[in-house]
Order: C-alpha cells, then structure tokens, then sequence
C-alpha cells in the first residue's frame, strides 16, 4: 500500500503530458499532370443503405479529377435488389458475375482503383474515403498506354460500333485483356439511405451490360512499344422500356489489364459518351 | 525468432530433466471442418468454397509447460480456406498464432509474447480470443505486475496488437492498480475490490496517413487536425456486503478518432452519413446483485458515449478493437430466442436490464428478465421480455418452459432502411426425459410469431443421450409464414434442418452435422457483412489435456 501514492501519481502525470501533441497538417489532395485515366469499379446497390456515402465519395473524385477517373457501379447480389420502393432492378447476370469475381471482399459499398491490392492484399476497399487517396497514388504511377477509341452510335437501329486502339508508350510484359463496359447515369429511382429510402435518389454510372467477357477478353502478350493493337466490338442497345436504356445519358467505358494469376491491375482506361 | 523459441523450450526442458522436475504441461486441441455443398434455394452460393473450394476448416492447438516458476506456452493456428476472417471470402494462413512466457520471481511478474488481459470490465481494454469471430486482440508485447502486498497488486504492460499472423503498427500500453480492503469484521464482511486503470494507444504513421487521406477528401466544416495519442483511465470498485455486491465502473477517454456511422457528413453538394470524428467518449457502468436463500436479483445500467476504440480508426466491424463494451441484455440461447441479439453500441446507448430469479420449492424455479436499450437521443433500440419457469420431476423428467418478448430495431443493428421495428412474440418449450441414468431425450419446441423481416418460424429438437459416449440429434426450423423472397425471388416456406451426432471419450468431444442455416446480415461501423446462409457437412472436435 505504501506505493500506491506514487503510482497514482505517476499515472497522473502521465496523463497530464499527454495531453500536448504538435498537430498534423491536412493538405488538399495533389491532382498530378497525368494522361493516365483510372478506373473505379464500385460494389453498390439499391438497399445497400450505406451506398451514398460510397456515391458522394466519387462525385468528390471525378470533381476533383475531372476526365481522369472512369467509374463502373456494380449492382450485383449483395443489397442489390430493388427497395420496396424501386421502379427499377439494377441487377444483371455481368453485374452479379463480375461482383463475385471481386470475392472476398467485406461490404458494401466497396470499390477497387485500377483493380491494385490494398494493404490487406483485397481488391475491394471498403472504406470511401480512401479512395480518393488511392486514385491519387494510380494517378501518380507511369503512364505506360494509350487507348484511342472511337465510339459510333447510329440512333434508329440502337446500333453502337467501337473502334478500339491500344499503343503500348513502352514494351510490356505478360499477358493483357481489354474489358468494355456499358454504363447509365441520371437514372431517378430509390435507393436505401442510412434509415430511410430516397425515392429520388440519381443513380450513377450503373453497369447495365459488358461487351466482353466480365474478366475481359484476351487482347495479347508481351506488348510492344508503338505497336499498335486494334479491336472493333459493335452492341445493340435494347429498347428502352420503362426509361431506361437512354443511349444520351450512357457511357462506355474500356479498360486494358494485366492478366496473370496475381496480377490483373488496369493499365490504361478510357470513356466516352455514347451521344457527345 | 520461433526456432529460437522453441530451441528455449527444448533447453528449458532439458533443465527440468537434470533437475528431476518434470513441470507440467497442460493444453488443447480444437477444429473445425467444413463441407460446402451448394444450394441457391437458400442461397449458399457464390463464396469461394460454394464455388470451388468444397473445404474449409479451422485448426488451434496449444501447449502449455510450467516449471520451477516458468510458464512457457505456444499456440499452432491454422486456417485452411476458412471463412471466420470473412464471411464472404477465404482465408488460408498457418503458423505460431501465439507464444509466451512467464516468470514469477517472489513478488514480481514478467511476461512476453502475445499476452491475453483486460483492464475492469474491458471497457478501456480487453485482449481476449474468441475463435469463431475471428477476433483475437492478444497484445504481442510485454507485461509487469508486481504485488505490493497480499490485496493489492499493479501491472503494466506495452505492446502491439494482434492480426492475424500479424500486428497492427499502432501502439499500445497501459497500467492497472486493483487491491482487495475489508472495512467489516471477519464475521460481517464489508469488502472493496477497487481498481484504476490507464491505456494510452499512439497511432503509428502508416495509419495516421490513413487517417490524413480520408480527412483530405472532407470539406472543411467537417476536417480536424488528428491527433496520434488518445488516453483512457477507467476506475472501477466491487462492494460487497451482506449479500449484496455492487459493481460499478467509470470510463473516460480522451479525444480520440473514429468513424461515427450516424454522423452527418458534409459533401460537395448536400450530405451523407458517416464520417471520422474526433471526440471525447465515455461509459458508466453500473451492477448490483442480491442473492439470499431463495431470491436472486441483479440490477444492470451503463451509458455509452463516444467510446469505440479500436488500434487503427479505420478498422471497422471486429477488427482492431481495443475494448469490448459488455451487452445488457440477456444472452440468450435457444435458436429462436437468440435470432435477434443486439450488438452493444460504442456510439450512443443508454441500457438497463433487470433479472430476478426465485426458488419456490426443490422442483419450481422461475427467472424473469427484462432489459431496455435505447440511444442517448431515447430512440428504442432493443427491448426484451424474458419468463422462464422450471419443473423438475423427481430425476425422471424436467420441464423448461417460458415466453420472450422482443423489440429489435433493424435499422440502426443491421442498417436497413426503412424497415419496421421487429417485434416478436417466441413461446418456447424444453422437455428433458431420463429413460435410465444413462439415457435420456431431449426435445426442444420454439414458435416465433413476427410480421416482420423473414416472418414467423417455428423450431423443433430431438436430442437423445446415451452417456457418456454418444448423443444424436435432429432439429428444423421452419419458415412458417415467411416474408422474404429467397435468391430465385421466391416467397416459400423453408426448412433448415440439422441432423447431428456427437461422441465423447472422456476430455474428447467429436461432432459431425449436417446442417442447412438460414441467412443474416451483420452491420457495424456503416458497413454491412453478409453472414451467408450455410448448406453442407460441419465437423468439430475438441480435447484438453
């Protein structure tokens, strides 16, 4: 007993300093001269009552990185189905397929950034306000491809014709796939938000169908230098019952990817309107 | 640094050879083996042992060694496709999952290695394992305690925290003072068991650029300048007297940073939810109990506020907590009245619970209990009614029936939107029959009536006993008036059932089962994990020695 005075003392004043810290500064985020263009792949859904949050995240990213960022949002199984309010079902058997390729992965809403590993070694990260920081860090890695691509879309047979060019500014190693996805944005219906369901609610960059294989299809191997690889790809929309599949407000979106076992990180992405 | 350690056991051994002091050595063996077998009526798909794997299983066995004041122990893990990390994914990983020693030298203390403690309750600190969460928080680092006297003892320990076969980077350390006082005579005790205690938790660079990253994407109204150091004291006391014991516990920490997933977060344009915070929290505590005769009442309160505190802020769900916040209400264990269980709240809970228990007689007994849990702004929570009576019948037969009461809010415990508070009404009915000493059957009939989320459902067990070496099982439970379509988006009545048989040779227990379980989702920290419905074979087996 007779120490008990001066322990508590002792964890007095060690409470006591504790208290003085010199603060760290919190900068704006660094946008880098860059003509890379990144690609999202977000995992949301329509009950997915957190998803907003996961949404207003990537409003701040294409803001903030206007041109550079391509953004997929992915309705697959998990709190995807409709709300008891919903006019619309997001869900598409690409969507669901492409959701459980990304396995494992921890909730929703979850994104990958040019599909690199976190530092739990997940393609998925589900925390939004990290994804700002690894845009940023894509963004600052070489710019190793060019992809041209030029989008046709002929309105009274809903046809759509992609030219697509990859040049390769640097030889590359390994095999590499291209991946086409087919997107729709200013879609008003509901979704669930924190305890309630916003009816009107402007669903974004929904994945509506994919032109290739959801891991991609093969594009080639040990890429060279300037050497130019071309793939035409032609869709046609489905009409747009109940209004959706509006060709004015959808995008395609192309990406080229590292296709090796532990390796599928994107290298290039590109992404257009369908009507400019 | 393992081969190093177990060339210490060796040597360690050796001496206790040449000593002629064999020691003791203790330990345990623990597995899991599961088989997947798909089946989208219930919706066991699409994780990759559904898909491909087909296995998944766990493995724990640890040894431990005590000799002439040493305690050396080691822990082998192994995860083997294993679905306890994430529910939805697979994790395979093998290795020491936990080593320590342990030396008492006269009054003194040491250990080193991954070290289990808790600090009062745990409600500024707890590093404990629980296997099927995933959760082992063990602080891989080092630890003191010296009795000052026969009552009164301190300890002190530094670390870093457990993940996996890994360790977080943050820091930890921290001090407890507990003592023993006797204010009353030998024949009227008044006893004190007081207590104080202090962490300190410093998150480390790689986290606070974590931290810095996501502060950088908020707008200004809703940035803080983080800080590295958040401290936390706890001072604690049981009273005992005449019957009565009275625990009560009072938590401060000090500004500390974490993801409020109710907190309105300022955007570009309008808001959403969730953001990092960076607040003073708080928890009082408070337990008192009575037991005399044939009476036994325990009172339970504690307010919570601002108090989630994990190693890294942005860990969510059950990774990287430092403490653990005890729930109040009653815990439950029948299937149908343990459905809906709430999770303690870190944020904002205010909760009560009350259970009396009384004897009439050798063969009535009855326990009622009740608790209430709201938020601090007093929007109900949870809220339980719980009867339960008890007749036995000579050694022939015993009879356990009562009914729950449930209140259950969804929307804030699994983040849905807009969903009705669940409310259930569950009779439940456990029938115990020994045909001879040695055999006996058990049966078990629980009926939920509900109107919400997957609607009512009733359950049934049969469990027959041959003691000591085998006992067989079979359950069901059925959705009798569901609500929910399943994943071919169909309403239709399901069955779940489970059929069981366990063997035991003295410390050895075996099971094996086959087992369909219906679906959940489990949200924490403004993310939701699917807990998935499980189709297939699940293997089990345990032993101490």
């Amino acid at each position: 007993m007779r120490h008990f005075p001066a322990i508590l003392l002792y964890l007095t004043v060690l409470t006591i300093l504790s208290c003085k810290e010199i603060p760290i500064e919190i900068s704006d985020p660094v946008i880098p001269e860059s003509s890379r263009v990144v690609l999202l792949e977000e995992l949301t859904g329509a009950s997915c009552s957190n998803c907003p949050k996961g949404s207003a995240a990537i409003e701040n990213i294409l803001n903030k990185f206007d041109g550079k960022v391509a953004v997929v949002g992915i309705h697959g199984e998990f709190l995807s189905e409709p709300t008891k309010k919903s006019k619309y079902d997001f869900r598409n058997q690409k969507a669901k397929d492409l959701e459980n390729w990304f396995q494992p992965w921890f909730g929703k809403p979850a994104a990958s950034i040019n599909r690199v590993p976190n530092e739990d070694n997940l393609l998925m990260t589900d925390l939004p306000d990290l994804w700002q920081a690894a845009v940023e860090s894509e963004l600052q890695k070489p710019h190793q491809m060019n992809i041209l691509m030029d989008v046709k879309y002929n309105a009274q047979s809903r046809r759509l014709d992609l030219e697509l060019a990859a040049i390769p500014l640097v030889d590359l190693n390994g095999n590499y796939n291209i991946t086409i996805y087919l997107t729709e944005s200013d879609i008003v219906d509901a979704q669930s938000s924190g305890s309630v369901i916003i009816e009107d609610y402007s669903h974004q960059h929904v994945l509506r169908d994919m032109l290739t294989r959801i891991d991609g299809d093969g594009l080639g191997t040990d890429l060279k230098q300037n050497v130019i690889i071309k793939r035409n790809y032609n869709y046609t929309l489905p009409e747009g019952a109940g209004g959706l599949w509006k060709p004015e407000k959808m995008e395609v979106i192309a990406m080229i990817s590292h296709n090796a076992p532990t390796n599928k990180a994107v290298v290039q992405a590109i992404h257009s309107k369908l009507i400019k | 640094m393992i081969t190093r350690f177990f060339l210490f056991i060796l040597v360690l051994s050796s001496i206790s050879i040449s000593a002629q002091d064999k020691g003791t050595f203790s330990g345990a063996f623990e597995t899991n083996a599961n088989v997947f077998i798909r089946d989208s009526s219930i919706n066991a798909i699409n994780t990759p042992q559904y898909n491909r794997q087909i296995f998944g299983g766990e493995a724990w066995f640890n040894l431990n060694y005590s000799i002439q004041g040493f305690t050396i122990g080691a822990r082998f893990d192994m995860f083997n496709n294993s679905n306890l990390r994430n529910p939805t994914g697979s994790f395979s990983g093998t290795g020491i999952g936990r080593w320590y020693i342990k030396k008492d030298i006269k009054n003194l203390e040491i250990s080193a290695g991954y070290l289990y403690d808790q600090i009062g309750s745990g409600i500024i600190f707890r590093a404990f394992e629980t296997r099927s969460l995933f959760i082992d928080n063990a602080i891989y680092g080092a630890k003191v305690k010296y009795n000052l006297s026969d009552n009164w003892n301190v300890m002190a320990f530094v670390g870093k925290q457990k993940n996996a076969f890994e360790v977080y980077t943050g820091n930890l350390k921290g001090a407890r003072l507990e003592g023993f006082v006797n204010l009353g005579s030998e024949e009227k005790p008044v006893t004190l068991a007081p207590g104080l205690g202090f962490v300190n938790r410093t998150i480390s660079d790689e986290n606070m650029a974590g931290v810095a990253d996501a502060l950088r994407t908020y707008q200004n109204a809703d940035r803080f300048s983080p800080n590295h150091n958040t401290y936390s004291t706890s001072v604690y006391n049981t009273l005992s007297f005449a019957g009565i014991n009275l625990y009560t516990e009072v938590a401060l920490k000090s500004k500390d940073i974490f993801y409020n997933p109710f907190a309105i977060k300022t955007e570009i344009v309008g808001a959403s939810l969730g953001k990092l915070e960076q607040k003073a929290g708080s928890v009082l505590y408070g337990s008192l109990s009575y037991a005399k005769g044939k009476l036994g009442v325990t009172a339970e309160a504690k307010r919570t506020e601002n108090f989630s505190f994990r190693i890294d802020p942005n860990q969510r769900l059950l990774r990287g907590l430092i403490n653990y916040l005890t729930p109040l209400n009653r815990q439950n264990t029948y299937r149908l009245t343990a459905r809906y269980s709430p999770a303690a709240q870190d944020i904002s809970e205010l909760a009560y619970g009350l259970d009396v228990r009384y004897k009439f007689n050798k063969n009535i007994s009855a326990n009622v209990n009740y608790s209430d849990i709201t938020t601090l702004d007093g929007d109900r929570l949870f809220q339980e009614l719980f009867t339960e009576v008890i007749y036995k019948y000579k050694r022939k037969w015993q009879l356990t029936t009562g009914i729950q009461f449930l209140t259950y809010n969804q929307e804030v415990y699994e983040m849905k939107s807009e969903v009705p508070l669940v409310k259930t009404i569950t009779p439940y009915l456990d029938f115990l029959y020994r045909f001879t000493p040695y055999k006996a059957l058990r049966t078990e009939f629980q009926y939920m009536e509900t109107k919400q989320d997957f609607g009512s459902w009733m359950y049934g067990l049969a469990e027959f006993s041959m003691a000591p070496k085998w006992s067989f099982e079979i359950s069901g439970m059925y959705n009798v008036k569901p609500k929910k379509a399943n994943s071919k988006g169909v309403i239709e009545k399901t069955l779940y059932p489970t059929l069981g048989v366990v063997f035991f040779n003295d410390a050895q227990r075996y099971s094996l089962r086959y087992v369909k379980q219906v679906e959940g989702i489990v949200c924490s920290g403004g993310i939701c994990r699917l807990e998935p419905a499980f189709s297939g074979f699940r293997f089990t087996m345990n032993t101490t020695f």
